[in-house]
């Protein structure tokens, strides 16, 4: 039987990421997802994951991030959830790509990559959460 | 992950094996942060690199940054299909040479 679906609930802390990459890796390979596409969905994951707790929460209280990944016939469709303060993450600029080294900025690509490498992505609050959702193509070669 | 490094003529071979993300980037920088006197080009062996995030390119641009700026080449190779995408998507594709295998990038450095 093929696993379609899972849900998972985390702490806004890292502690549970090496539990969450091996479930994603666990979900990917049940559901016969390519290398490219398994890496994709697990950096759209951590990337999300990541930003969430860095900048979720600057008060410090504990929060909850939900991951939830659905396998569609051509697509892994992606909800990532938090209750952290306001943000929509598809605001931020879009660094610039075509610097020489010496003007190249060193970081702010996490949003560009997962942005660039989903098909569709969206984001809206909701009872008090963000809530992104992601649609990745299932069949990246 | 798990960092190897070697010695091959003037250059320095760093080969990273595994996940390059926010845990484990920091050891890799910190690796990174010193070029061996004598030395004359980094290469960054990612043929058992089965995964990078962003924190991973911070760490590799950081590492290219320095390189430059200490008049040392450094290439990098060997990537996985989907490392390369991660890659090519971040715009390092054409500001860090990307070499098929070990023996190219060597090779490029003589």
């Amino acid at each position: 039987m093929t696993l379609r679906e899972m849900d998972v609930r985390l702490p806004n802390d890292l502690s549970q990421m090496p539990a969450l990459v091996a479930r994603l890796d666990s979900f990917a390979e049940a559901a016969d997802l390519s290398p490219k596409a398994t890496h994709r969905l697990q950096l759209a994951v951590d990337e999300f994951v990541n930003n969430a707790v860095d900048y979720g929460y600057p008060d410090g209280r504990p929060g909850e991030i939900g991951v939830q990944v659905r396998c569609a016939d051509d697509s892994v469709e992606l909800t990532l959830s938090d209750d952290g303060d306001p943000f929509d993450p598809f605001t931020a600029p879009s660094p610039d790509l075509d610097g020489t080294l010496d003007e190249r900025r060193i970081g702010g690509l996490g949003v560009h990559l997962i942005r660039t490498l989903a098909r569709s992505f969206a984001y809206r609050r909701e009872n008090g959460r963000n809530v992104v959702t992601l649609s990745l193509a299932r069949d990246a070669a | 992950m798990q960092i190897d490094r070697l010695v091959e003529g003037n250059t320095v071979v760093t080969v990273v094996k595994g996940r390059l993300d926010s845990s484990s980037s920091p050891r890799l920088d910190e690796m990174l942060a010193v070029i061996p006197d004598g030395s004359t080009a980094v290469l960054l062996d990612f043929e058992e690199l089965t995964y990078i995030s962003s924190a991973g390119l911070r760490v590799v641009l950081k590492a290219a940054k320095l390189a430059r700026s200490s008049s040392v080449a450094l290439a990098v190779c060997s990537l996985t299909p989907q490392v390369h995408e991660v890659f090519e998507v971040s715009g390092f594709s054409s500001l860090i040479p990307i070499h098929q295998s070990r023996e190219t990038a060597l090779a490029s450095f003589t």
